[in-house]
């Protein structure tokens, strides 16, 4: 390692980020100040010149999409077109934020952050999400929830689910925990202490399963914890080893020392057995120290909670803009540092200073010049390295997202009205139609590919051309049979599908597309199926 | 170069800027990837990747184990050996159970494994190890064979699937999957009925609109993907791109469209007409099928068992194998025999065999194969190993090298360097040509 990478990892661990926090600029900064700051120094310095802010048709799509889950209905697109406010971006934003569709929007990302890929999951523990997007419930207090849980507090009784599915497999809970919630993937360190840098080292591996080694599940699918046990290892040099309960950054945790008698010892084992063998037991016994609420207390302890907050800055801040600050999103540590880290830094401070508000900083992310490029890049050359943020990036829709765009673009542009009074009851419905045509896909992960199943299911089946190509008057090829010229069909479509007016161009291409079609309604289904199988449609940009 | 890998193992010395670059399709996406460098894939200019683009993999799966002892390494005249004899072969020196009797005839192009020891011998663990070829992860979810395959030997535009995969049977059905390495490389799974699904166009859809609006798509769609140097954007043009030559295999799946000669040749059975059109389809550049014939699972009535399943298993593979030499495929084919695991030497009370991963069998055939070889022995009786102890990692191992993929190579899960066959396996190449 390097002199200036060793400096780096000092300042990073040691220091818990101060040395750079003495060089941050003002706290009193917005949000979306601090981060255009500080991205548009690294372009400076680079001489990168950043794209143009995006068109307003283009901005208001993708604000839709990152806040409601769903591309906006043509009449929400153009009240924000034809705006002359020049307050209109951030009006538009606070409006979204305190729209019903947000909660759902920022429950499934956060249900995709915390569950993707686990069976067994209840609709209690959406619900538990849901209910704390909407009261903007703190992080801190969400991990809290999660980890210890409050089976007397029917709000967040389900919360405990996140460690119930995870609690038969040791390895995965100790994995999912560290690298959902501090960034860091400590696999590697399973098998052999980190070679690179002094991050991460069996001990911390084996100290991090520890303070989860003693929860089980009942028998009556809860979660308990043991009195007693203990991580036991072999280090790479072959020696036997007794983990300590040990957080990422050191801390250690010395369990009191309590005299226990052998028959005392054998009645709690019991206990335990009964616990895990019989569907009529009593609640569990809550053993007087609990490894698993240490954790939640050593990490959220000041000075160690840095960790905690940078993990979910760059989560977040990955989800709208497309890319960590630290990226890949679970290798935080200092052989791995981040593009801008003092914005890390700046962010992770903010959101320790107002409570773990994660809506505050989705709404700072959402409105930094940053957020609002272009991601058009016309230039002669290659685009400039993605870490530098100068280009929007361009993002798969989530499946359940590209399934509820699918249904807004195809329907009649007056069939959904989010303005309105029932719009609450009508988004959950939205959201429930469409989980079936979603579960088709496959969640995006970094590196998406779109298949070849894909196209085909899009160009051949029954399904979707029962779900999104019929012409009945509550869908838009229904509404566009109905009007009499060509040029208005045609806009009307891709205002519905595309959330923009068609190019003359592409006019042109349509028009001589239909002028060819023997079958009138036919061709308008074929033109339309051309437009919501577009890579436009497919992708927020 | 000092090794700055993240995780720990000098094994992969991978240099900082190859872990930080994106592990894109075939490679060669990571940086830039609208579609004129997409197009680039279609012109492999280095023939020796044009070469080992053409090679493919038929996976015969013998789907709840069959017994090593009733096929590739028999034990006449011993307690566990059963009633069976073995029988003489094309190699004077070999020998393998009577119930294989056309295959007796073919260990020319064949190379038998007679020393697995895969240590898991349940049905779930067993095909998942024997599909991956290494024990499951909490933390990574791994491709199996054929996602593997189809990601090194597929094209980005091939108008062919790269991964198909038959399970009529329902006994270890079981879809497998690409893993990390995405929905690109999932298999097309017939079970029920051999039409892919999504492969025909509705009828009330004619053709040349079929067609045509699918080129109305691409020109409206050039004007957005033109401007975005992203390889997902890429990938959905290509995906497109490829429906219609996916369509036009349907017919590759049709085992009517082959003449009653070939069909006979074969044999009846469904196994063997699914090795038919394994042939097919292998013949029309697909990369990697998998044919699965289950019901080896013989806990009770293990000889009356194998004699049934091995008739059909002779017969398929033989012809198979004899069809691909006759075409001149044979050398670019490699046809592989596997189940999750073998079966025991003991002989239980009701005639049958159990669960068996120490000491059991494979055989290799055709591409980069030395014909005729046999590798490993186990003891007289087959309770273990003896000489050449092989894991499911090794196997995997020889399979790349016949192929001619580096079996060194490495994937990126984030940073996570996986090697793309387990720590510390290597290629037999005592069995390589």
């Amino acid at each position: 390692m390097n002199l200036a990478r060793r400096l780096s990892f000092l300042s990073f661990l040691l220091l818990g980020g101060n040395l750079i926090a003495a060089e941050l600029v003002a706290p009193d900064l917005t949000i979306e100040q601090a981060i255009d700051h500080y991205i548009q120094t690294r372009l400076t310095e680079r001489q990168s010149q950043p794209t143009p802010t995006a068109d307003d048709c283009t901005l208001v799509r993708r604000t839709s999409i990152d806040l409601q889950g769903r591309i906006p209905t043509v009449a929400e697109t153009k009240r924000f077109v034809d705006s002359t406010d020049s307050d209109k971006r951030v009006k538009l934003v606070d409006a979204l934020l305190a729209s019903p569709d947000f909660s759902y929007q920022f429950r499934n990302q956060l249900d995709t952050l915390l569950m993707s890929g686990q069976n067994g999951v209840s609709g209690e523990w959406r619900e538990y999400l849901l209910k704390s997007v909407r009261q903007n419930r703190p992080w801190n207090q969400m991990f809290r929830d999660m980890l210890i849980g409050n089976d007397d507090d029917p709000d967040v009784k389900a919360a405990t689910t996140f460690v119930r599915v995870r609690a038969r497999e040791l390895d995965e809970l100790t994995n999912d925990t560290s690298s959902i919630f501090f960034g860091v993937n400590v696999s590697c360190a399973k098998c052999h202490d980190h070679p690179l840098v002094e991050d991460w080292k069996q001990d911390h591996y084996f100290g991090m399963a520890s303070f989860f080694q003693r929860t089980y599940v009942t028998k009556k699918n809860g979660i308990a914890e043991k009195f007693s046990g203990e991580v036991k290892f072999k280090t790479t040099k072959g020696e036997d080893k007794v983990a300590k309960l040990m957080f990422l950054t050191g801390t250690t945790i010395e369990e009191p020392v309590v005299e226990v008698s052998a028959e005392e010892k054998k009645k709690q084992d019991e206990e335990v057995k009964k616990q895990t063998q019989d569907d009529k037991a009593g609640p569990p016994p809550t053993p007087p120290f609990s490894p698993r609420a240490k954790l939640v207390d050593v990490a959220l302890q000041s000075g160690n909670d840095q960790f905690f907050a940078r993990a979910i800055v760059n989560r977040v801040w990955a989800m709208y803009i497309g890319r960590g600050l630290v990226h890949p999103l679970d290798q935080m540590h200092s052989g791995n540092p981040a593009s801008h880290p003092e914005l890390l830094e700046w962010l992770s401070r903010d959101l320790i200073q107002h409570q773990f508000d994660l809506r505050r900083l989705v709404r700072g992310i959402v409105l930094s010049q940053t957020y609002a490029r272009s991601s058009e890049w016309n230039g002669s050359t290659e685009p400039p390295a993605a870490d530098l943020f100068a280009v929007a990036l361009v993002r798969p829709l989530s499946p359940r997202q590209y399934s509820m765009s699918l249904r807004i673009a195809s329907s009649s542009p007056e069939a959904y009205k989010p303005a309105t009074e029932e719009w609450s009851k009508k988004r959950d419905e939205l959201e429930r139609n469409s989980e079936g045509f979603a579960n088709q896909f496959e969640l995006p992960g970094e590196n998406f590919q779109v298949g070849v199943d894909e196209a085909l299911l899009f160009s051949n089946s029954p399904q979707f051309a029962d779900d999104y190509l019929r012409d009945s008057g509550d869908r838009l090829i229904g509404v566009i049979k109905a009007q009499a010229d060509r040029g208005t069909q045609i806009s009307t479509a891709y205002w519905s599908a595309l959330s923009r007016a068609p190019s003359a161009d592409e006019v042109a291409a349509c028009e001589q597309f239909m002028a060819k079609r023997t079958e009138p309604v036919a061709g308008l289904r074929q033109m339309v199926w051309a437009l919501l199988t577009s890579p436009e449609l497919r992708f927020n940009h | 170069m000092a090794n700055t890998s993240f995780c720990g193992s000098p094994d992969h010395g991978v240099t900082r800027r190859s872990f930080l670059s994106v592990p894109a399709i075939a490679g060669v996406t990571a940086f830039a990837a609208n579609m004129r460098i997409m197009d680039a894939l279609k012109n492999p200019c280095l023939a020796g990747e044009l070469k080992r683009q053409q090679k493919s993999v038929i996976l015969l799966w013998l789907g709840g184990g069959a017994s090593q002892f009733e096929t590739w390494d028999p034990k006449p005249g011993r307690l566990t050996g059963g009633p069976f004899r073995s029988i003489a072969t094309d190699i004077p020196s070999v020998q393998i159970s009577e119930l294989m009797p056309k295959m007796a005839q073919r260990l020319k192009t064949t190379a038998i494994i007679r020393s697995l020891n895969t240590r898991n011998a349940d049905h779930g663990g067993g095909t998942r190890l024997m599909e991956t070829g290494r024990a499951m992860e909490a933390a990574i979810d791994y491709p199996d064979l054929g996602a593997l395959i189809a990601r090194e030997l597929g094209r980005a535009d091939s108008q062919v699937p790269d991964y198909v995969s038959m399970y009529s049977e329902t006994e270890g059905r079981h879809k497998g999957g690409a893993g990390f390495l995405g929905a690109r490389y999932a298999p097309t799974f017939l079970t029920e009925s051999m039409i892919p699904p999504n492969i025909r166009r509705q009828e009330s859809l004619a053709d040349v609109d079929h067609q045509e609006r699918a080129d109305l798509q691409k020109l409206l769609a050039k004007r957005f993907a033109d401007k975005r140097y992203n390889a997902s954007v890429a990938s959905h043009g290509m995906a497109y791109e490829r429906v219609r030559g996916i369509m036009a295999s349907e017919k590759l799946f049709d085992i009517n469209q082959e003449p009653q000669i070939a069909r006979d040749f074969y044999g009846p059975t469904q196994f063997q007409e699914q090795c038919l059109i394994a042939r097919r389809l292998v013949e029309a550049g697909v990369p990697f099928v998998k044919v699965a014939r289950a019901w080896w699972d013989s806990h009770g009535q293990n000889f009356e068992t194998h004699l049934e399943l091995c008739a059909d298993l002779d017969q398929g593979m033989s012809a198979l194998l004899d069809d691909l030499k006759q075409r001149g495929l044979l050398d670019s084919t490699l046809v592989i025999t596997l189940a999750e695991f073998g079966r025991t030497p003991n002989i239980n009370a009701s005639l049958g065999r159990d669960h068996f991963a120490s000491a059991w069998s494979c055989t290799l055939s055709g591409c980069g194969v030395k014909g005729g070889a046999v590798y490993g022995k186990t003891d007289a009786d087959g309770h273990k190993v003896e000489d050449g102890e092989m894991k499911s990692g090794d196997l995997f191992a020889t399979i790349f090298a016949a192929l001619g993929i580096d079996y060194k190579k490495e994937y990126h899960v984030g940073a996570r360097p996986i090697p793309i066959v387990d720590f510390g396996c290597k290629p037999v190449t005592e069995i390589l040509a």
